[in-house]
């Protein structure tokens, strides 16, 4: 093992926001207020319509696993340390396509809950758990 | 309708230059790119100063960009492009080149592609890609783009019924092709066994679904047919060229890419179809990509990939000569070098100059490009249609 591995931190200053909603339990997606698009990855405006009327609301989670592998090679140490590693894509009842890691039972067409979880570095990360 | 895309005669495309392969290097891309512009002169014939256009791709010439690279080689163009997009940069390069050539901005462009692989840089470069990256796949294994592709390959291979068996056909007929080529840095023939045993990497991936880091550019030379002729230089013409960028944002997994969007431009342009092509080079950073873009591109129809490649010999020689040098599965991905690397070996095959074995009587071949994975796919697609020049 190695000992001072830690899951990846580096982000954009947008996800601090998806951190602070996983601290309270929520799954915070960006919504525009001009034109209710729900985006993910988190951006300065709206992809759809181009206003910067964002408001971080929660939400239910509900989505569909659209793919998955399992990884056998990383670049980062702390995964590397925890081997094979599974990570779906899924599609949220909202619209946003998302990477997530998968809990075990989660599969291929799949309806999955996904929410925000603290790892390791106390950063937020996305997690798909069998409905 | 839209006015119709001018046409691109008048341009050729000569010097077919390739710098490399090296697994790892401790030269910067700087003295690749600096390699690839002495050859380019030498074999053009020409003198430094006549280079008054310069187009430069590269991962690894940070903090510098073409800017830079002007001082770095002691040139004064007066045409100058920067072109980031990876996989996609070299028909994207030669489409603003050649109209560059068209318009008298440059007479002579020097258009190059070279990246250096340094131990560790490759994580570097993966872990900061793209914003979307950094937040939303980076920290999801970080495993680079095989996660991305390992998806698209699954769903792929859901959707179509597309077998590890016929991807292996096609990445095994590229190894055919690669043996002689002398700059591929995977020259052991690959039987279709050796693909299936090979270790899982991101599945449904394994080891010969991925390609190798390298260093390495490639390179070549954009002016008028005029002053080909007049340098005594075999050249290839430029029958059409597109591009297209962030096709089908709304499509949840991309099974098909901008070539799609783009295909009945390119033909018509060229006044030519598939059936034309003696050749065709795709970007091949993964199989299911190679495939995608040879479904979109009108070799086979969307889904019936799997028949296409049990009943096609994609090998020089074959029913469709396809990736003729061993493409970026079997001579590595040197960066951007890789995006150049179709385009570079069908100015060779349409100019006599064949690094490895030649398309016999090649008069057409096309080339497409892919680049830049930003989040769950690359938003860069370009594809172009070249042909023989009259010498
Ligand atoms: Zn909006």
């Amino acid at each position: 093992m190695t000992d001072k591995a830690l899951p990846p931190a580096f982000r954009t200053a947008l996800w601090r926001h998806v951190t602070e909603g996983a601290r309270e339990g929520e799954l915070r997606f960006q919504t525009c207020l001009q034109c209710g698009q729900v985006q993910y990855p988190p951006r300065e405006v709206c992809g759809r319509c181009l206003a910067d009327d964002l408001e971080w609301r929660p939400v239910e989670g509900m989505a569909k696993v659209l793919s998955k592998t399992r990884l056998h090679a990383s670049l980062e140490p702390w995964f590397r340390d925890r081997l094979p590693v599974e990570v779906a894509l899924v599609q949220l009842d909202e619209g946003p396509v998302a990477y997530v890691f998968a809990e075990q039972g989660v599969d291929v067409g799949n309806r999955v809950r996904v929410s925000a979880r603290l790892d390791e570095a106390d950063v937020a990360v996305l997690w798909a758990s069998p409905r | 309708m839209a006015r119709s895309m001018e046409s691109f005669e008048g341009v050729a495309l000569t010097t077919p230059v390739t710098i490399g392969y090296e697994r790892t290097s401790s030269h910067s891309a700087h003295w690749f790119a600096g390699k690839a512009l002495a050859r380019l002169i030498e074999a053009a014939g020409i003198v430094k100063a006549d280079v008054d256009g310069l187009a430069m791709s590269s991962f690894t010439l940070q903090p510098d960009t073409a800017v830079a690279m002007t001082a770095y080689l002691g040139l004064s163009p007066r045409w100058l492009e920067h072109v980031p997009m990876g996989g996609a940069s070299g028909v994207v390069t030669l489409r603003r080149a050649a109209r560059a050539i068209q318009a008298g901005d440059a007479e002579i462009v020097a258009c190059i592609a070279a990246d250096t692989n340094q131990p560790g840089a490759f994580k570097d470069l993966v872990a900061d890609f793209s914003s979307f990256s950094r937040d939303a796949v980076y920290p999801y294994g970080a495993a680079g783009p095989n996660a991305v592709f390992a998806m698209i390959t699954r769903c792929y291979m859901d959707q179509f019924g597309i077998t590890r068996e016929d991807f292996g056909r096609l990445c095994v007929a590229q190894r055919q092709n690669a043996l002689a080529n002398p700059h591929a840095l995977l020259r052991k023939p690959m039987t279709l066994d050796d693909y299936l045993k090979a270790r899982p990497v991101a599945e449904p991936l394994h080891l010969l679904d991925c390609v190798m880091p390298c260093a390495g550019a490639e390179a070549f030379l954009v002016m008028s047919t005029d002053r080909a002729k007049s340098l005594g230089l075999p050249h290839a013409t430029v029958k059409s060229v597109v591009e297209r960028h962030n096709a089908f944002p709304d499509d949840p997994v991309p099974t098909r890419g901008g070539w799609a969007m783009e295909r009945e431009r390119l033909y018509e342009q060229a006044g030519l179809g598939p059936k034309d092509m003696d050749f065709v080079e795709t970007y091949d950073d993964y199989p299911v990509i190679a495939l995608m873009q040879l479904e979109d591109l009108g070799f086979c129809k969307k889904g019936e990939g799997a028949a296409f490649l049990r009943e096609t010999d994609l090998t020089v020689g074959g029913d469709l000569p396809h990736n003729t040098c061993g493409g970026q599965l079997s001579a590595g991905q040197a960066g951007a070098a890789g995006g150049y690397l179709g385009l570079v070996e069908a100015i060779r095959q349409l100019t006599g100059q064949a690094a490895g074995v030649a398309v016999d009587g090649a008069r057409f071949g096309l080339v497409s490009g892919y680049g830049m994975v930003i989040y769950d796919r690359c938003l860069c697609t370009g594809a172009a249609i070249l042909g023989r020049g009259e010498a």
